[in-house]
C-alpha cells in the first residue's frame, strides 16, 4: 500500500513550461512548423511528379527513406526499453529519465512508420498491405511488429502519466476538462495505486520482448534476402544493438536540451547522466564487437560477389563514410566516455551527437552499397539523394522536435509523481533492498 | 493527493465519461481490426496456397499482444473508477 500522497503544490519547474508559454516557445514552434511545411510542399510534389524526384533509380530501389525509417525505428529503442529495463532493475535515478525515454518511442515509432509510404511512390497503394498483404514476407511482419509496438508503448507512456495528470488538473491552470477525460477520475486512492502499479508492471514486461522483435524484424527485411552485405545471421541482434545504441545517444540530447530549455538541472543532475553514460559506453564497445564480427566473417569467407560489396565500403566509394562511422560510433564515445574526466556533459553531448551520426551512416552504409552492388546483371549505379529526400528526412526530424515541444506543453517532461516518491520512499526501499542482497552477519564463536 | 476544488468548473462529467468509455471501445475496436486482417492474410494465404503456416503462426502472436494491451487498458480503466472515494462524482 502506498505510504505518500503526489503534491500538485510542489515541484513548480515542471509545471511551469505547460502553464507558461514564452515567446521561445512560439518562435520555436513556428520554426519547426515552416521546415514541416515546405517538407510536405517537397512530398506533394513527389506524389504529383512519382518517385523520379528522388535520386533512386533501379536498381537502387531503396534511399534516404528506408535508411531514416531504420534509423528512427531504431531511435525509438531508447525510450520504452530503456526506460522498461530501469523501472524492472528499480534503478533509483531512472526517475526523472524514463519519461522523456517513453515520448521519444511513442513520436519516433510514428515518425518512422511514415517512411515506407513516402517510399511508395503511390501512397495509396499502402491500403494493399491490408487487403492483398502476404505474411511470409519480412515487410508485413514489420508492420504488424511496429504497430504492435507502438500501440504498447503509447500505453506504456499514458500509464505512469495518469497520476501526473491528474495533478494538473488539480491545479486547475488550464485545459481542464482534457485532464478530468485524460486522467480517468484518478483520486490517488490505494486501490487505484494497487491497479495502476499492476498495470505498469504487467506492460513493462510485455514490451521488452516486443521491443526486441520489432528491430530484429527490421534486420529481416534485409537479412532474408540473399543481397551480398545484408545475408548475414546476426544482423538481429546487430540491429538490436545499434538500435538501443541510437536511442541512448537521441534520450541524451533531449536530456540535454530540455535540461537547459526548462531549467531542470535539479532534477537531471550530473550523476543522471554519468549513469547513463556507461551504459552509451558499453553499447559502444558491443556495437563495435559486432561491427567487427560482421565484417572479419564476410572476409575471410572471400566469397567474390560479398567481397565486391565489402571492398566497396571499407576501401571504395563508401570508404569516407564507413571510416567516419567507426570514429563517430567508437573512437569519439570510447575517448570521452571512459574517462571520468572528459564524461562531462559537455562530453556526453559531443559523444551523442557523433554516435547519432554515425549511427545513421550504419544504416545508409547498410542499404544503399549493396544496393549498388547487385548479384543480378544490372548495371551498377551510384545513389545521390535528390533535395527532394534531403527535405523530407529534414521535416522528419522538425517533426520529432516538434511533437517533443507539443509534448511538453501538455504534459511534465520529468515524473512529477515518480520523482515525488523517489524522494519520499526510495531512500528508505534502497537501504532494504541493499541490506536483502547482504548476507546474514555472522559472529564467530572460534575463540570462545 | 490534494482534494479537487469544489469551485472549478464540473465540465459536464457526463461527457467526459461518455468519451473516456468510448476510448476503450476504441481500443476495442481496433482490436477488431486487427484480427479482421489478420483472419484476411491466413484467407488469402490459404487461397494462393501459400505458407499458412507462417500466416497462422503470425496471427497466433499479433492477436494475443493486442488483446493484452487492449485489456490491460480495460483493467486500468475500470479499477480506476472502482477504486474512487466518491465513486458518483
Amino acid at each position: 500500500m502506498r505510504r505518500f500522497e503526489p503534491d500538485s503544490t510542489r515541484d513548480e519547474t515542471l509545471f511551469r513550461p505547460i502553464e507558461q508559454t514564452g515567446a521561445r516557445f512560439y518562435l520555436t514552434v513556428s520554426v519547426l512548423v515552416a521546415i514541416i511545411l515546405f517538407a510536405l510542399v517537397m512530398y506533394t510534389r513527389q506524389v504529383v511528379l512519382g518517385l523520379r524526384v528522388t535520386g533512386m533509380m533501379q536498381p537502387v530501389t531503396w534511399g534516404f527513406y528506408i535508411v531514416n525509417f531504420v534509423f528512427f525505428i531504431g531511435i525509438s529503442h531508447a525510450g520504452t526499453l530503456i526506460s522498461a529495463i530501469l523501472r524492472l532493475t528499480q534503478a533509483e535515478w531512472r526517475r526523472p529519465i524514463t519519461r522523456m525515454a517513453e515520448v521519444i518511442t511513442a513520436i519516433v515509432l510514428a515518425i518512422g512508420a511514415l517512411h515506407p509510404i513516402l517510399d511508395l511512390g503511390r501512397p495509396d497503394r499502402v491500403m494493399n498491405v491490408f487487403l492483398f498483404g502476404r505474411l511470409q514476407s519480412p515487410l508485413l511482419w514489420d508492420v504488424t511488429s511496429i504497430s504492435a509496438y507502438f500501440a504498447a508503448s503509447t500505453v506504456y507512456l499514458f500509464l505512469p502519466l495518469i497520476p501526473d495528470i491528474a495533478l494538473i488538473r488539480e491545479r486547475g491552470k488550464k485545459h481542464r476538462w482534457l485532464y478530468t477525460f485524460m486522467s480517468w477520475g484518478w483520486q490517488g486512492t490505494p486501490e487505484q495505486w494497487k491497479v495502476l502499479t499492476r498495470a505498469i508492471n504487467i506492460m513493462m514486461i510485455v514490451v521488452v520482448p516486443i521491443a526486441v522483435s520489432v528491430h530484429t524484424v527490421i534486420s529481416y527485411i534485409f537479412a532474408m534476402t540473399l543481397q551480398s552485405g545484408w545475408h548475414s545471421t546476426i544482423f538481429g541482434p546487430y540491429f538490436v544493438v545499434g538500435a538501443i545504441f541510437s536511442g541512448i545517444a537521441a534520450l541524451f540530447v533531449a536530456m540535454i536540451a530540455f535540461r537547459s530549455a526548462f531549467r531542470l538541472q535539479a532534477y537531471l543532475k550530473l550523476v543522471h547522466f554519468q549513469q547513463l553514460a556507461k551504459l552509451l559506453l558499453a553499447m559502444s564497445i558491443l556495437w563495435t564487437y559486432f561491427t567487427f564480427g560482421e565484417y572479419l566473417t564476410g572476409y575471410y569467407g572471400g566469397e567474390p560477389e560479398e567481397m565486391k560489396t565489402l571492398l566497396y565500403k571499407v576501401a571504395g566509394r563508401y570508404a569516407p563514410l564507413f571510416w567516419t562511422m567507426v570514429v563517430c560510433n567508437f573512437v569519439v564515445p570510447v575517448v570521452l566516455l571512459s574517462s571520468r574526466r572528459l564524461r562531462t556533459i559537455p562530453g556526453i553531448l559531443v559523444s551523442s551527437i557523433t554516435v547519432l551520426i554515425g549511427m545513421w551512416l550504419e544504416r545508409l552504409i547498410i542499404v544503399v552499397p549493396s544496393l549498388e552492388n547487385p548479384r543480378m546483371p544490372f548495371p551498377g549505379r551510384i545513389y545521390i539523394p535528390s533535395l527532394t529526400e534531403i527535405s523530407l528526412f529534414t521535416g522528419a526530424l522538425a517533426l520529432f522536435a516538434l511533437g517533443f515541444v507539443l509534448f511538453s506543453k501538455f504534459f511534465p517532461i520529468v515524473s512529477v509523481w515518480e520523482v515525488q516518491e523517489g524522494r519520499a520512499l526510495g531512500k528508505e526501499e534502497t537501504v532494504e533492498r541493499v541490506e536483502s542482497y547482504l548476507p546474514d552477519d555472522e559472529v564467530s564463536h572460534a575463540g570462545a | 493527493m490534494r482534494a479537487p476544488d469544489p469551485h472549478a468548473p464540473s465540465w459536464h462529467p457526463r461527457g467526459i465519461r461518455v468519451l473516456q468509455i468510448l476510448s476503450i471501445v476504441l481500443m476495442w475496436a481496433f482490436l477488431g481490426g486487427v484480427v479482421a486482417w489478420m483472419v484476411n492474410v491466413v484467407q488469402l494465404s490459404l487461397s494462393l496456397g501459400d505458407a499458412l503456416t507462417v500466416s497462422v503462426g503470425i496471427s497466433l502472436v499479433v492477436i494475443p499482444v493486442y488483446t493484452l494491451v487492449a485489456g490491460v487498458l480495460t483493467y486500468v480503466f475500470f479499477g480506476l473508477q472502482r477504486g474512487r472515494r466518491d465513486p458518483e462524482s
